[in-house]
Formats: C-alpha cells, sequence, structure tokens
C-alpha cells in the first residue's frame, strides 16, 4: 500500500474478499471436497534419523520477495521432478 | 506369508490409461495436504449466528483407535454382539461364552506374521489374498447389478437377494459373475447401526442452513448401509533422497518513508539434500478402480478416503459369515495397479518426515528433485467396514452421487452434502455487502 489510493482500494475490495472467503469456506464445510486420508500424519512411520547436506552456495541482496520461490515444503503431495529409483 | 522369502520380482506394469496413472494425479484428486480437522478459512466469531452455530457445533467423536478397547483384538460375536469371547482350547476357533457360537477369528497380525520384521522386508511379499476357497467361503458369491453394473458379494448361505449400495437395485442369484477376489482378512463392523444413523444424523445437523432442499426433505439416514470395501494393507520399507534450495534470512530492513517504505531483505542460499530411511506400518490403499478415483469434480469417494485409517491390527482371517447382512464390493486393481499410488504416497510422507529437519530455513525451502528406493513391500487384501449413506443429486449435468460414510470401526465420520447454491450465494452476497458498506462508511469518513 504505497499511497492513500492503495488504501482505499484495498478496503473497497474488503467486500468482494469476504464474500468469496465466506462461500467457499462454506462450500467446503458441506461439501468437504478439500478432504482426503491424511496419511502422512495417520499412518504409523518409523524413520531412522535423518542425514543430509546443507552447502551455501550464494547470497541474496535486497529482495523484496519475502520467502524463497517456489516454496513447497508443506506441499508434501506435490511431485517434484523423480529420479528414479528401485521399486521393491 | 509368515516369512519373508523373496519372490520373484514382477514385471512393471503395463500403461492402462485411466487405470494407472490419471486415476490419483489428475486435476481434482487430492494432491492438497488436508487442513487439519475443524479448521475454517474465517474466524466463525464474525459471522452471523445461523452460520456460527452450524459451523461451532460437534462433530460426531471418533473413538481413537489406541483405543483399549479396540487394542484387546477381540471382535464381538457375529451372532449375539457379546465380546466374551475365549480361544477354544487346542483350535484356532473362537467360542462365544455367551451364546456358544464358535468361529474362525484368528487375527492374521499373528497368523501371518504382519506387524513384525518391517525393517527387514526385502523384495515384495504378497499374501496369497486369492488361496483356495475353504469350506466356509463357498457360498460367498459376486453378482453384477442389472441396474448400474456395479459388482456386489453376498452370502448366499443367509440371503439369495441383494441390495445394491450403488443404485438400491435390488437382484437375484441368476445374475452371478465369475468370482474373482476373495480378501485375506477382513475387518468386523464395530459400530452398530443405530450408532452410525445417529453419527450421520448429527453431521448432517450441522449442515442445514444451506443444504440442498430436496436433500433435507429426503434425508433417512436409517437407509444406511453396512459396506465391505475392499483395500490393501501395505508395509513398506524404503529410503528417499530430497534435494533442493533454502534460504535463510540474514537482514530485513526498510527504505523510503512515509507511503513509499518498502522493505527489503538480504539472504543466504543453500543447497539442500535430505536422505531418510523409513517403515510404514498399514498404508491403506482403495484397490477398486472405482473408489481409487478420488476426482472431486465426477464424484465423492474422497469422503470414504477421508475416513481412513483403521485399526487395521485387529483384522482377522477371511470368513463369509462376518459379511451376512452386509453387502461388499470385490477387489479389482492388483499389486502392480497400485504401486505407482504406493511410491507417490511414500514420496508424500518422505516429504513430511524431513520437513521438521529444515526448520532453519525462515524462508523456505524448493525441493526440486526426489527419489524413492523401495526396498521392501508386504501386501494385504482386506476387506474394511463402512458404514454408507447416499443421495443422488438429480439434475442432468450436475448430477452427482454424495457420500456420507462412517468408519465402521472407529466412527470417524466424513460426508458430502449438497449445496442450495442460491442460498450459498445470497449469503455469501448479503454479508460481503455489509462489509463493504462498513467499508464506505470508513472512507467517506476520512475523506
Amino acid at each position: 500500500m504505497s499511497d492513500d489510493g492503495g488504501g482505499v482500494l484495498f478496503l473497497l475490495l474488503a467486500g468482494p474478499a469476504a464474500a468469496t472467503g465466506l462461500y467457499w469456506g462454506l462450500y467446503r464445510h458441506y461439501r468437504n471436497t478439500d478432504k482426503s486420508h491424511a496419511f502422512e500424519r495417520e499412518t504409523t512411520v518409523e524413520a531412522k534419523p535423518i542425514t543430509g547436506s546443507d552447502q551455501k552456495i550464494d547470497e541474496i541482496k535486497g529482495t523484496k520477495a519475502s520467502r524463497i520461490a517456489g516454496d513447497n515444503v508443506r506441499e508434501y503431495r506435490k511431485r517434484v521432478q523423480r529420479i528414479q529409483g528401485d521399486s521393491g | 506369508m509368515s516369512n519373508a522369502n523373496n519372490p520373484p520380482p514382477l514385471p512393471r506394469p503395463p500403461p492402462v490409461p485411466g487405470q494407472n496413472g490419471p486415476a490419483y494425479t489428475g486435476p481434482g484428486s487430492p494432491q492438497d495436504v488436508p487442513p487439519l480437522p475443524g479448521s475454517f478459512p474465517i474466524d466463525p466469531n464474525t459471522l452471523p449466528k445461523p452460520i456460527r452455530d452450524e459451523l461451532l457445533a460437534p462433530d460426531p467423536l471418533a473413538i481413537d483407535t489406541s483405543a483399549t478397547e479396540l487394542k484387546d483384538g477381540l471382535n464381538r460375536c457375529p451372532k449375539c454382539g457379546a465380546t466374551d469371547i475365549r480361544q477354544k482350547a487346542g483350535s484356532d476357533l473362537l467360542v462365544c461364552l455367551y451364546c456358544r457360537n464358535e468361529w474362525h477369528g484368528a487375527r492374521v497380525e499373528e497368523e501371518f506374521g504382519l506387524g513384525a520384521g518391517i525393517d527387514q522386508l526385502r523384495g515384495r511379499v504378497i499374501a496369497s489374498g486369492a488361496r483356495d476357497i475353504a469350506a466356509d467361503t463357498a457360498s460367498l458369491m459376486s453378482f453384477k447389478c442389472t441396474g448400474c453394473g456395479a459388482e456386489v458379494t453376498i452370502n448366499t448361505a443367509s440371503q439369495m437377494t441383494a441390495r445394491c449400495h450403488w443404485c438400491r437395485h435390488v437382484f437375484g442369484v441368476n445374475e452371478q459373475v465369475p468370482n474373482g477376489a476373495v480378501p485375506d482378512a477382513l475387518l468386523p463392523f464395530h459400530i452398530k447401526k443405530d450408532d452410525a444413523v445417529a453419527r450421520i444424523r448429527q453431521f448432517v445437523d450441522k449442515r442445514r442452513l444451506f443444504a440442498l432442499k430436496a436433500f433435507k426433505e429426503e434425508f433417512t439416514p436409517e437407509n444406511v448401509i453396512g459396506v465391505y470395501l475392499p483395500y490393501m494393507i501395505v508395509d513398506g520399507n524404503v529410503s528417499a533422497d530430497i534435494a533442493g534450495h533454502a534460504e535463510i534470512e540474514t537482514r530485513s530492513y526498510t527504505r523510503g518513508s512515509g507511503n513509499n517504505k518498502t522493505t527489503y531483505y538480504d539472504a543466504d542460499v543453500y543447497q539442500v539434500a535430505r536422505h531418510v530411511e523409513f517403515t510404514v506400518d498399514d498404508l491403506p490403499l482403495e484397490s477398486s478402480t472405482e473408489r481409487g478415483n478420488l476426482d472431486t469434480r465426477a464424484n465423492t469417494n474422497n469422503i470414504i478416503n477421508t475416513i481412513l485409517p483403521f485399526d487395521t491390527k485387529n483384522a482377522v482371517k477371511w470368513n463369509a459369515s462376518y459379511l451376512a447382512g452386509f453387502t461388499s464390493e470385490k477387489r479389482n486393481q492388483d499389486v502392480v495397479h497400485l504401486q505407482p499410488r504406493l511410491e507417490d504416497q511414500l514420496l508424500s510422507i518422505a516429504r513430511a518426515q524431513v520437513q521438521g529437519s529444515m526448520q532453519p530455513y525462515n524462508r523456505g525451502v524448493r525441493w526440486e528433485q526426489e527419489r524413492l528406493d523401495v526396498h521392501g513391500t508386504r501386501w494385504v487384501s482386506m476387506y474394511l467396514p463402512v458404514w454408507l449413506y447416499s443421495y443422488q443429486q438429480p439434475g442432468g449435468k450436475g448430477s452427482l452421487l454424495h457420500y456420507i460414510a462412517v468408519n465402521g470401526r472407529t466412527g470417524e465420520t466424513m460426508g458430502s452434502v449438497p449445496v442450495q447454491q442460491w442460498k450459498l450465494i445470497l449469503a455469501a452476497l448479503t454479508v460481503g455487502t455489509v462489509i463493504e458498506g462498513i467499508a464506505l462508511m470508513i472512507i467517506g469518513s476520512t475523506l
């Protein structure tokens, strides 16, 4: 919000945003289209200690972005490039 | 399958369109991690009272599967419902001390050694879900419903007709199709019909304000049907490698003044890799093509998927007498068909496992590559008990079969209630207009 115009626009958008949010919130409450088996936390998993490497490769100065581009640390189910391994 | 002898490796599955890939990766399939129970995008306290009351009404309680009442592994007597059951000395039979009923109730967990040695698993071990049909299962037959084409298994010893739980068509013995899959094990129903009806009623009472009028008028939870649905229960011993980039914020500062402030960030970029070895115990996968299709635009199978998991540790060896009074669906997917879906879920679990080790990266992580090595898996086919209430929403293109499902063991309840669109849109517009009015008042007073 760089000026007053931005603030007014923000306030004007409050109505449509609330309407959309309420519609989708209630729709999902009734239809539950976003639900599925949460197997990541509901399955018995026994993991050995996690190993790995962390290597600093670069520094960023003065970016406006508050998060890394393409952050997917919580999107467990979105597949990324698969390196072929063994299939039992 | 008590030993872990390595069978010869099975060939890679041939690509079967519509069965192998798109069913679980297609758009609309629940690829998003489901929200935590009870979460709602808007604070309910800010909403009008009728809506708030509905949202805050209690959900049907689900029994914790780690509860001691289920841990004992004793299932109810199929004849009288009593739990006073003992092993008959010197045999594999169970005897009900109340009605003297005797039956086979060996837990597969011990019988097949399913709980132990998962970390030693190598290769693919498959329980003989298609073992020789024992005398007590000879009366079990599959029928093709003439109404909708679904296959329903019935125990002909106790009933010669059955009602299809998909289309409610009643059909008879003469329309028999060859029987294919008899599972290794099943979990008997634990939640009684009255209990299931009460849970479905409670679930729908929480969703009445904007429900389709016809649905409310025709709502008869007493029509709920007990169904044994086919699943593959999989143990796995795997390791996964994940690689990507992550960033740590080193400094943030603001430039400009007044309304022209902009925040800038400095960050260190890291190349990160993680390796995790883990075992999964009793991961359930739908082994029917129709049930495994979780496209939420075309069906509401995700509802039945949500009530997983079951306390599969208490499963008993297959016995047709457990099916008396219930219907069941036949398995039509083999291990090779389900392998891609298993690998997909294992990768998701691996990603969830390593998340804890990424805490220092406060600007987030971008995973770019992942690799899965499946050292060993063990597959057991199982019938799991589900109370299913269905409602066919009328209307050509918008026609959709809505399910409300109750987990037959834990009582976990989930459902899809059809929405009266105009009512919902009207409510959203009303709330939006009120908020817009307040916004305009604020703007007006500042000008």
